[in-house]
């Protein structure tokens, strides 16, 4: 090749596809493709719950609509220093809590070699 | 259990690391028969191959001019000097489109490129 001349061919490659964003996956994540799982159901599973545990990680936003736009708040609950235990960020990642573990017990049930995150502990059945 | 899963991970690639990688489903024999067309595919394979590292060879097989069956036609092979290049390789370009095609990247066994064999 001289160089002399060089034609501007057209690449036959077609640009890089689009990477996923290259998050940093947490452990739980990686034993889960580690052990590849194609039932659509399940990969949606996974996804909402890393998406649940990425936004309880982040902090993210509350339901930000306004007043009277949203449901009504329960009566206000208070600890013994006064100060009020059910806040919406308290709800709302309560909330997030429960779905996460709900979500963690159907995948358990669909794979029983599932490897759930670290930080889980399977709900008492019975009081 | 790291290690478990990373040779579990290998055995499913079907192949070990090596410093040949072969791409499948890329090329029709058609477009092989056309000399021009041949050069412009081995360059694009040239171009594109050295962003994953030092590639030292492409081999793409022809058919035979008289029709006579060909092992290894359809597909793109290349060597690095080392693993790593060619398991950046096969990383970057797997799943990549060419001419329309998917392309899938495996490695291939470093003794049978050597021996000129191409199959499988």
């Amino acid at each position: 090749d001289s160089g002399v001349g060089v034609r501007k061919r057209k690449t036959r490659w077609a640009d890089e596809e689009p990477r996923l964003p290259s998050v940093v996956l947490p452990d739980f994540m990686n034993d889960i493709l580690g052990s590849v799982d194609l039932d659509p159901e399940v990969q949606a599973l996974n996804i909402r719950m890393l998406e649940i545990t990425r936004f309880l990680a982040s902090g993210g936003p509350l339901d930000e609509r306004p007043e009277g736009a949203r449901s009504p708040s329960p009566e206000p609950v208070y600890d013994n220093m006064g100060i009020r235990i059910n806040t919406r960020e308290y709800r709302a990642r309560e909330r997030l809590n429960r779905e996460r573990l709900e979500i963690i017990s159907q995948l358990i049930k669909k794979n029983p070699a599932f490897k759930p995150p670290a930080d889980y502990r399977p709900p008492k059945l019975h009081k | 259990q790291q290690q478990i899963a990373l040779q579990r991970l290998v055995l499913q690639a079907g192949s070990l690391p090596t410093k040949v990688i072969c791409l499948t489903q890329v090329v029709s024999a058609d477009e092989l028969k056309d000399d021009e067309e041949y050069e412009d595919i081995l360059e694009d394979m040239r171009e594109e191959g050295r962003k994953y590292g030092n590639l030292v060879n492409v081999v793409i097989p022809r058919p035979h001019p008289n029709g006579e069956p060909t092992p290894g036609v359809g597909k793109v092979y290349l060597e690095y000097t080392d693993v790593d290049g060619a398991m950046k390789a096969r990383q970057g370009l797997h799943g990549r489109k060419f001419g329309g095609n998917s392309v899938v990247a495996v490695f291939y066994p470093e003794n049978k490129f050597a021996e000129g064999v191409y199959d499988n």
